[in-house]
């Protein structure tokens, strides 16, 4: 009775590796792994399925770039979330009492901030809502709905396009010594494609002036820089902004950042450098 | 000697993440495009698959199976999971197409593992019916009635010919330095 078992769990085995199993035979394997534990952590089955699997892999085969970047995006939100799920762990105090739980002994004026936090949010949440239906009804007269494509993450496109060969990299050095200014620019000859990651930068009035980029190429003349594209800096922290080259780059020797007009400009005086980025 | 990415991910490593792509995107890639019907739902099932890869890379054991293999694992129970899930489209790959001789540009053979290498061998030798089972089942991902129709046999049949086959290549795989028997994934 018992080596008919044993051969039942083994064609189970074999099937779940093969063929995966229905939730009757699940139920009948999971009976039957009580009764040989040896066998309930078994991998092999697995591994051979898949070793033949990979016999006829294409290793050729690329990955594309589109998907690349929904997964890097995936993997950046499973991380965040790891990391907060860590931390959360990590703040119990010794005796194993979270921070949330310290919170029975607060005064009430510490309960207040939570309490206009709250109202805040039950607040945008019905102006979203209400701001959804007006839109809707707005539409639904006239076109159908449409889905908004979403945005791509720049922060993955800068992964994908950094992990390619030929890309250059180089970092940012603020031009003043007082500025702190950091972070990098990369660029793709091949793609015609880069970014600049900065750190730093002041929040520029948008009325008054604009962040420029400048490309310093091989065979452009000194005076007359590419333009590299205008951009805002609206908050601080870290800013990824993709590169937007009006000329081919063939070959560029230096980046720079300058401060100039609303709008920006087609050859910039200069007066106002703030980053450096200089291709050794 | 590199640390491996698994490793890497497993200890949050964040840079690991392009490297898992650039290693093993394409297998895994490959992997749902051969046992999917359609590139819509591959991509859906590589999107998740790794997902399940960085959740699951803090169990991966070096000295139990190569890390292609054990992405490769994660990936077909992913996709088997889908299939049975989802109503799918019989493959068309051709039937004469099983010989397993994965060749490089340079036309030599090139393999994605030892173990693949192993189960290469370890398929020649088997019975023609055997293969057949083999490859529709676990390459091109058919069910085993959709088996049974398309190689006009009973259903109990393609049930054994599939465990007597992959019993064998099991077999195969078991030397010392891959202690199979009790690998842990």
């Amino acid at each position: 009775m018992r080596e008919e078992k044993r051969t039942k769990i083994l064609e189970l085995l074999a099937d779940e590796a093969i063929f995966g199993l229905s939730d009757s035979e699940k139920q009948e394997f999971d009976v039957l792994k009580t009764e040989f534990p040896e066998l309930a952590k078994d991998k092999s089955f697995e591994i051979a399925a898949s070793s033949i699997n990979l016999v006829e892999t294409d290793l050729r085969e690329k990955i594309p770039h589109n998907l690349q970047v929904k997964i890097l995006n995936d993997a950046d939100k499973f991380f965040d979330s790891r990391d907060a799920k860590e931390n959360t762990v990590g703040s119990k105090s010794k005796n194993g009492e979270t921070s949330s739980t310290k919170t029975k002994n607060q005064p009430f004026w510490q309960w207040l901030g939570w309490a206009v936090a709250g109202a805040a949010c039950i607040a945008l949440v019905a102006n979203i809502w209400v701001t959804q239906q007006t839109n809707q009804e707005t539409v639904d007269g006239r076109n159908p709905v449409q889905t908004p494509t979403p945005a791509p993450d720049i922060k993955a496109e800068r992964r994908v396009l950094l992990a390619k060969a030929g890309v250059i990299q180089t970092n940012w050095s603020p031009v003043q010594k007082d500025e702190k200014i950091s972070g990098d620019v990369i660029w793709s000859d091949s793609e015609q494609k880069g970014y600049m990651r900065l750190k730093g930068l002041p929040v520029n009035d948008k009325n008054k002036q604009t962040y420029q980029l400048w490309i310093f190429d091989k065979n452009q003349d000194e005076k007359t820089p590419v333009d590299g594209g205008i951009f805002d800096v609206e908050r601080d922290g870290e800013i990824i902004v993709p590169i937007n080259a009006k000329l081919r780059i063939k070959d560029p020797k230096m980046f720079a950042v300058t401060v100039e007009k609303p709008g920006g400009v087609v050859v910039s005086k200069r007066e106002k450098i703030v980053a450096l980025g200089k291709v050794s | 000697m590199a640390q491996a990415i698994l490793k890497r991910i497993a200890s949050g490593d964040r840079t690991a993440v392009q490297d898992c792509l650039d290693n093993y995107g394409g297998l895994v890639w490959s992997l749902a495009r051969k046992m999917l019907p359609n590139s819509e739902d591959a991509e859906d099932a590589v999107q998740e698959i790794f997902i399940e890869i960085w959740k699951n890379a803090v169990r991966f054991e070096e000295t139990k199976s190569s890390e292609t293999t054990f992405i490769a694992m994660i990936a077909r129970r992913r996709l088997i999971d889908r299939i049975r899930k989802f109503t799918r489209q019989p493959g068309t790959d051709s039937l004469d197409k099983i010989v397993y001789e994965p060749t490089g540009k340079d036309g030599k053979e090139v393999f994605a593992s030892i173990e693949a290498e192993r189960a290469a061998k370890a398929m020649n030798e088997l019975k023609p019916v055997q293969q057949k089972v083999l490859n529709l089942a676990i390459v091109q991902g058919h069910s085993h009635s959709e088996i049974a129709g398309i190689m006009d046999i009973p259903l109990g049949s393609v049930k054994t010919h599939a465990r007597r086959g992959l019993m064998l290549v099991r077999k195969a795989l078991e030397p010392k330095d891959l202690n199979t028997k009790e690998v842990s994934a």
